[in-house]
């Protein structure tokens, strides 16, 4: 009985560290690692060119899907020429930073 | 004026067909976005956050992000699966709803910091 409460409450720990650490970004390392993204995401109405569409919002966007996303133009499921260079650039750190300090923001 | 009219014949094509493209119906996405809702959530703003908040986003790059899924320029299993039986006027539909709804906390972002 109490070994298997103790398997289970060690289990319980470890789930909870592999969660929290999960979404390991510094959001005031993210801050500064973002000063390139305002070249474009910061410019309120900016369009992308050929074909036409406004850069996306990402000001307040799910963490897990923004490192998913930045992930995705390191690999090339996404092909986006500027987005793929800004992502070759950036190491898994600094897109779980990236992306804590963009999730944390509160347009 | 003769040898100018194929010249006015094609930018009136070009304007209508960019504003073709640009045309959707919220009313009809509405329809067509209950599927989307079980992973995006009712209102746009997932609970998971391993998908996209699209309630806030801009019309037209919701509209992109759906056509480079359904021509698998943007690869997701999901996604694509999604996005292979719509047609294009069922994307411009979505979109036009999605970018529609009230309460949207998506933003541009602001005060670049200092570079170092």
């Amino acid at each position: 009985m109490t070994r298997s409460l103790l398997l289970a409450s060690l289990l319980a720990t470890a789930a909870f560290a592999a969660t929290t650490a999960h979404a390991a970004g510094d959001k005031e390392a993210g801050r500064l690692k973002t000063y390139t993204c305002h070249g474009c995401h910061g410019v309120t109405g900016y369009k992308n060119a050929y074909p036409n569409y406004h850069v996306p919002r990402i000001a307040g966007q799910n963490f897990e899907y923004l490192v998913a996303a930045l992930k995705g133009y390191q690999t090339g499921d996404r092909s986006h020429p500027t987005m793929r260079a800004q992502g070759e650039s950036l190491s898994a750190q600094d897109i779980e930073d990236i992306a804590a300090y963009l999730a944390g923001l509160t347009p | 004026m003769n040898r100018l009219f194929p010249l006015f014949v094609l930018a009136t094509t070009l304007a209508v067909s960019s504003l073709a493209q640009a045309a959707g119906n919220a009313e009809a996405g509405k329809a067509l976005a209950a599927p989307c809702t079980a992973c995006h959530g009712a209102d746009g703003n997932p609970t998971d956050p391993q998908y996209p908040r699209l309630n806030g986003q801009y019309r037209d790059y919701l509209q992109e992000a759906m056509l480079q899924y359904k021509n698998g320029k943007r690869k997701n299993a999901i996604m694509s699966g999604f996005m292979q039986p719509m047609t294009e006027q069922n994307i411009a539909d979505l979109s036009a709803y999605f970018a529609s709804l009230p309460g949207g906390k998506l933003g541009d972002l602001s005060h670049p910091p200092a570079a170092k």
